[in-house]
């Protein structure tokens, strides 16, 4: 066992790990944080999308140990990281009904919100890249693109009212 | 008939929405852990068939950290055979063992390990010497079927007894027909594929046990520990989470039993929760079906005679003798034979997946209509306006006949209660510009080099929920401040259940939707509820929900009626107040009546309004659709892709329309799906399987198809709640159809799903 | 198990001579951790080696090198990479929907497996070099020489990859890649990457065809006789399809993700494309 230190949505949190461990299991499992999802534990599916150091990544892929001293945005921060107000992308996805079972949802909204903070005014094309590594089972892709693009435009127009 | 709505109607968001949106939701596999819980690993069997003739389980059970150890040595053997009402899936070993020393698909469960963390258990499992005797294993329902062939599982026949609808006289109509046209199809091996992962927690205190799953079958499951365990009702409680999408998969399955049964031993509460690949191949997949379908046509087109057989695979475990369908009859002849045998195989157990028998037996009525109709030189869309089901027509094919049949020895005629078939085929059909696409058979609508469209149509049905599917319990409680509580034992698995019956609630009470708040997943608090399957919510189970919700504000109205000193009969409820119809401004606010004391008690007003409902068995509301899809077939790289995909759904009344165009367009994901990339691969040699995951279990991404086009007919329904029928399930069922016949179209030879780019190259070569 | 983050690269020399062929290094964990059950028991310590300054892209003299721990994004985004001479890199990335795995999967790692990847096949066609390190020094080796068989490579107990040499092509170079694959999140079922160098009559002066992960040999493969065929030429729509058909030399795999026929059905597709590319990129 190695005992790690890892900053989550700026917390600071002790666990002990093995080094083959995931970052997504121990983010579910020993700090209990279960927002991010793990559907398939290879990186085929994004249900366990998170930001590290601003970057999406798949947390099923990442070592624990290996994201030490990073800064790890999960699903629960993003109210958080928008002063605890619902996302303009959760917002979205609530209204325009970008989901079905929900499983996929933090995942999509994470790497959306990544999409969004670099491209504020991504094309229906760019927004299907940058979750093109995401499964919907439920297949609400249709609703999950509409909410982001919303999202993207509700969030230019308060820029723009700024 | 219509009526003005005020909730029902509206793209409203999911009540859970927020939940889903922050990550707060818990599905079964992020349930918090419990005081001294450890965690159960499977042992599975390697082999198709074979016998256990030794285990070892010594060093396992020495392991530091692990609790407890079971093998079918273990007698966890109940009575079983009593949960065997018709309807249940089985999808695993329910006559035999919990664990039995005759191992039947690979995959199969051998021993369970409980130990302090998941590592654990999978360290101890690796300790488990096992000794198999091979046994001869079969892997192809017609060799199972075949006189002499080997058991494939230790209790009944590898093949059930053929469930038939009969009506007419076969013989006589297709003597009566010009033309016979004759085919076979078959389906890959699709798996239900949600994304989350079935897991569960078991936990006995004394003699009771609590289970918590992810699950649409929260009674069903209640029911089956109950047998497996011989206990009380009383004594098994079960809470189900909401499922990470279902499409059938988590139904009651063994792992939760094992669970149970270990946890006993283990005298701790045991979490077990499945990896990706014992989701994709131990729990279930669809029935594989294997169709011969005989269909008589006059030369002017008309229909007269239909036969059709359709076996399907159920594997190691799955029982289905009758696939829930009702999609014989979309054709209206005098004269049919439908026949369906269950056939068991050496292969991962299947059981109902979204669409079910609606879905198998559509493809291949509609392949065979298809060549019928070029046989006569009809144009499809026309052959489909002329002979398809109408509103009134029977439905012979009814489930209701055969439950009638078996348990009451009964021959019911079941009414279809509407039907909008021919403005779904009209309106698909205007959408997809088919008649300017639409060249003939075997004809490519437009050719751009090597690139080739075609355009393909299919109809099909479902049900919404049957009378024998039981009844639902529901209740709703009016709260001090006008809000409420509606109890529920519907599943949520991305349907909306809780949200659409929360409208019909609001709807019936002239509240709002978020003043409802739903109560679902615990067999103690919930009246006894179906599975939440054979897209029974909106139609069968919204009427118990409404009768609910009417027997409250029947009680609100006598309250209000006092209050205001006026007949009860003529008062109403609108915009969370009570009022005299008439004179509107005679009128008191939900929130005031039920916080204020009344004189006879002196106290405020308590309403708890419930219904236990079903559907009578002599009507059916079955949902009606008609899909039309233009593929494009690349001839030099052999790969085919979507262009444009209509779908027209008579689902009644849409209470939700966007809950419904999500479910509409799963459905078109999934049964694309269906039709290319998802299919399991058996080895042929072991009857594993060789693509367990997403990396070879290729689901549709959100880059692979283009938006389908979603059009509601809604055709008010008497029978069902503000005129609404089922959705979910159907939604697969006509997609597989109308994208193989682009295909003919398109090259002029016949695919049957999955299409591959290997099919795809093999039927162009025997073109040329 | 050992976890180790070296910070220089002769503490991960040492690391790497003390545990042989039982330590694993480890860059962006997506292959190791996709497959972490199965190699749990061969791993006695994993070396984190992505503090070890390789991540880079620059020019030299020499052509252009990339640090082993550079990410496919990174080379996707790079002025070196993205347009120009090289392009390809970017376009190779391109072909791998999936972001998330872009951020994290580094060259060095794509060049070690040499399975169902794309990069090999793309670094191939541009002769480039692995530069590798160890106690005992550093070598550079031929892709070619490189791989030795699916999932396997010529690295020695103790050497890691430092860095991928490509070297400058002549002037009037394009290049063009190809995928094919079941969904648009998958892995490759069939790539080809090519690589023409005109001379001044516009007659092909140097020309690679390679294809990838459909291989019976499991590592990327250059058709010799496909190659041939366009040498000396002029490259027009005929002599590519000539090209095309020459690469039945080149025997595919069969398994349930596709049939040998259609990968090198593929192939064929998969050369025809790439080549148009590569004579439409001509610079
Ligand atoms: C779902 C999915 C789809 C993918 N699709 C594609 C695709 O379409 N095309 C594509 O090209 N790639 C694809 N990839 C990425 C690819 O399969 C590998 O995962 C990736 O290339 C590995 O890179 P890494 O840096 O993460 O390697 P790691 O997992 O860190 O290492 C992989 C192996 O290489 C060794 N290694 C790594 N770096 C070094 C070094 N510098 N020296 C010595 N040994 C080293 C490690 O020891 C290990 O054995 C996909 C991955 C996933 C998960
Ligand atoms: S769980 Fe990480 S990508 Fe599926
Ligand atoms: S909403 Fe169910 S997986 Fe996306």
């Amino acid at each position: 066992m190695n005992a790690i230190n890892l900053k989550i949505n700026n917390e600071h949190y002790d666990v002990s790990v093995k080094p083959h461990w995931s970052l997504a299991y121990v983010i579910r499992e020993k700090v209990g944080l279960t927002g991010t999802k793990t559907g398939c534990e290879m990186g085929t599916c994004g249900s366990c999308t998170l930001l590290l150091d601003g970057k999406p990544v798949f947390s099923c892929l990442r070592m624990a140990i290996d994201a030490q001293g990073c800064d790890i945005r999960t699903i629960e921060g993003v109210e958080e990281d928008n002063n605890g107000e619902l996302h303009p992308l959760q917002e979205a996805f609530i209204q325009d009904h970008g989901m079905q079972c929900g499983f996929c949802t933090p995942g999509m909204i994470i790497a959306a919100k990544h999409l969004l903070e670099h491209n504020p005014d991504p094309t229906e094309r760019e927004v299907r890249e940058a979750i093109g590594g995401h499964l919907c089972r439920c297949g609400t892709y249709i609703r999950i693109v509409r909410s982001i693009l919303n999202a993207a435009e509700t969030m230019r127009n308060a820029q723009a009212g700024q | 008939m219509t009526s003005e709505t005020s909730v029902v109607g509206k793209s409203l968001p999911l009540l859970d929405a927020y939940e889903k949106v922050t990550g707060k939701l818990k599905y079964a596999g992020d349930l918090p852990a419990m005081h001294r819980m450890h965690h159960a690993k499977v042992l599975r069997s390697p082999y198709a068939h074979a016998k256990v003739v030794h285990i070892d389980t010594s060093a396992a059970e020495a392991l530091p950290g692990v609790s407890a150890v079971i093998t079918h040595k273990d007698d966890i053997t109940g009575k079983k055979k009593t949960c065997g009402s018709p309807w249940h899936d089985f999808s695993f070993n329910f006559m035999g063992p919990m664990i039995s020393p005759e191992v039947c698909y690979v995959g199969d469960e051998v021993a369970v390990v409980s130990a302090v963390d998941e590592e654990t258990a999978k360290e101890a499992l690796k300790l488990i010497e096992v000794e198999y005797e091979e046994l001869p294993a079969i892997f192809d329902m017609e060799e199972a079927m075949k006189e002499g062939a080997p058991q494939v599982r230790p209790w009944g026949p590898n093949s059930l007894p053929p469930s038939l609808f009969e009506w007419g006289n076969i013989e006589e109509g297709f003597e009566q027909a010009d033309y016979i046209i004759e085919n076979r199809i078959t389906l890959g091996n699709q798996q239900h594929a949600p994304l989350d992962r079935n897991a569960c927690i078991a936990h006995w205190e004394g003699d009771s046990v609590s289970l918590w799953t992810s699950t649409q079958a929260l009674f069903w499951i209640r029911d089956a520990v109950t047998d497996f365990f011989e206990l009380s009702p009383s004594k098994v409680r079960v809470y189900s989470t909401p499922t990470g999408g279902s499409f059938g998969l988590w139904w009651g399955n063994n792992f939760m039993l094992l669970a149970i049964a270990i946890a006993r031993k283990a005298r701790r509460p045991i979490r077990l929760v499945l990896t990706r690949d014992e989701v994709q191949t131990t729990v279930k997949r669809r029935e594989r079906p294997l169709i011969d379908a005989k269909i008589g046509i006059t030369k002017d087109g008309k229909m007269v005679s239909q036969s059709y057989r359709h076996l399907m695979d159920n594997g190691a475990y799955g029982n289905k003798f009758d696939p829930y369908q009702s999609v014989a009859d979309i054709y209206t002849t005098e004269h049919a034979r439908v026949e369906f045998i269950g056939v068991a195989t050496n292969l991962l157990p299947a059981g109902c997946m979204r669409g079910v028998g609606d879905l198998t037996l559509a493809y291949a009525i509609e392949q065979t209509v298809d060549m019928a109709a070029e046989r006569v030189g009809m144009d499809p869309v026309e052959f489909h306006l002329k002979n398809h089901w109408k509103t009134g027509d029977i439905c012979h094919t009814s489930q209701e006949v055969v439950f009638a049949k078996l348990l009451f020895n009964k021959n019911p005629t079941v009414e279809l209660t509407s039907s909008g078939l021919a403005e779904c085929i009209t309106r698909g059909a205007e959408a997809m510009d088919w008649k300017n696409k639409w060249k003939g058979w075997g004809t490519p609508s437009s050719v751009d080099g090597h690139k080739v469209r075609g355009v393909g149509m299919g109809i099909s049905t479902h049900i919404s929920g049957l009378a024998f599917f039981g009844f639902n319990g529901i209740t709703v409680k009016v709260n001090p401040d006008g809000t409420m509580a509606l109890t529920t034992g519907i599943g949520r698995m991305g349907q909306a259940g809780d949200t659409t019956q929360a409208m019909v609630c609001a709807e019936v009470l002239g509240v709002e939707l978020e003043d409802i708040n739903v109560i679902d997943g615990d067999t103690e608090v919930c009246g006894h509820t179906m599975v939440t399957f054979g897209s029974n919510g909106m139609h069968m189970g919204a009427r118990a929900t409404k009768a609910a919700a009417e027997h409250a504000k029947e009680q609100i109205l006598e309250y209000a009626a006092k209050h205001l000193e006026a007949n009860p009969a003529d008062l109403d409820i609108k915009n969370r107040r009570i009022f005299v119809k008439g004179s509107e401004d005679r009128g008191v606010t939900l929130k005031e009546l039920m916080s204020t004391p009344i004189f006879e008690y002196l106290a405020a007003p308590e309403v708890i309004g419930s219904a236990s409902k079903g559907v009578e068995f002599d009507k059916a509301g079955k949902m009606m659709m008609a899909d039309f899809a233009e593929v494009e077939i690349d001839t030099r790289t052999a790969q085919m892709k979507l262009i444009k995909f209509v779908a027209v759904h008579d689902s009644g009344t849409i209470v939700n329309p966007a809950v419904c165009e999500n479910q509409v367009a799963g459905g078109y994901y999934q049964s694309m799906g269906l039709s290319t990339t998802e299919h399991l691969v058996f080895d042929d040699e072991t009857g594993a399987i060789l693509n367990p995951n997403f990396m070879d279990y290729k689901l549709m991404g959100p880059l692979d198809m283009p938006d389908p086009e979603i059009m509601f007919e809604e055709v008010y329904d008497e029978d069902g709640p503000f005129g609404a029928k089922g959705i979910g399930e159907g939604v697969t069922c006509a997609v597989p159809i109308a994208i193989s016949n682009a295909v003919y179209n398109a090259i002029g030879v016949r695919i049957d799903p999955p299409i591959t780019p290997d099919k795809i190259l093999q039927a162009l070569k025997s073109k040329s | 198990m050992e976890y180790y983050s070296p910070t220089d690269l002769n503490e991960a020399y040492s690391l790497l001579d003390k545990y042989g062929e039982d330590a694993i290094p480890i860059a962006g964990s997506t292959f190791y951790m996709g497959h972490r059950e199965e190699l749990f028991d061969e791993v006695e310590a994993v070396i984190n080696i992505k503090q070890l300054g390789l991540s880079y892209i620059r020019q030299d003299d020499h052509g252009l090198r990339i640090g082993a721990t550079t990410t496919l994004n990174e080379i996707f985004a790079h002025e070196l990479t993205s347009k120009g001479t090289f392009g390809i890199l970017a376009e190779t990335v391109k072909e791998l929907n999936i972001n998330e795995v872009r951020n994290m999967a580094t060259i060095g790692g794509e060049v070690c497996i040499a399975g169902e990847v794309d990069m090999p096949t793309t670094l191939l066609a541009y002769d480039a070099n692995i530069v590798i390190g160890g106690s005992k020094g550093v070598r550079e080796m031929s892709m070619a020489d490189f791989h030795i068989g699916y999932l396997n490579n010529a690295l020695e107990p103790g050497e890691m990859v430092l860095e991928v040499h490509i070297p400058q092509p002549p002037a009037n170079t394009g290049a063009g890649f190809a995928k094919f694959e079941r969904t648009a999140a998958d892995l490759p079922i069939v790539n080809v990457a090519t690589r023409i160098s005109l001379d001044n009559a516009g007659a092909c002066a140097e020309a690679r065809v390679v294809a990838g992960a459909a291989t019976l040999s499991g590592v990327p493969e250059r058709s010799a006789a496909a190659e041939a065929a366009l040498l000396n030429k002029v490259i027009d729509d005929t002599l590519i399809e000539t090209a095309a058909v020459a690469s039945g030399d080149i025997e595919c795999i069969h398994d349930f993700r596709m049939s040998a026929e259609i990968r090198s059905l593929w192939v064929k597709c998969g050369i025809e494309d790439a080549l148009q590319r590569a004579v439409a990129a001509v610079q």
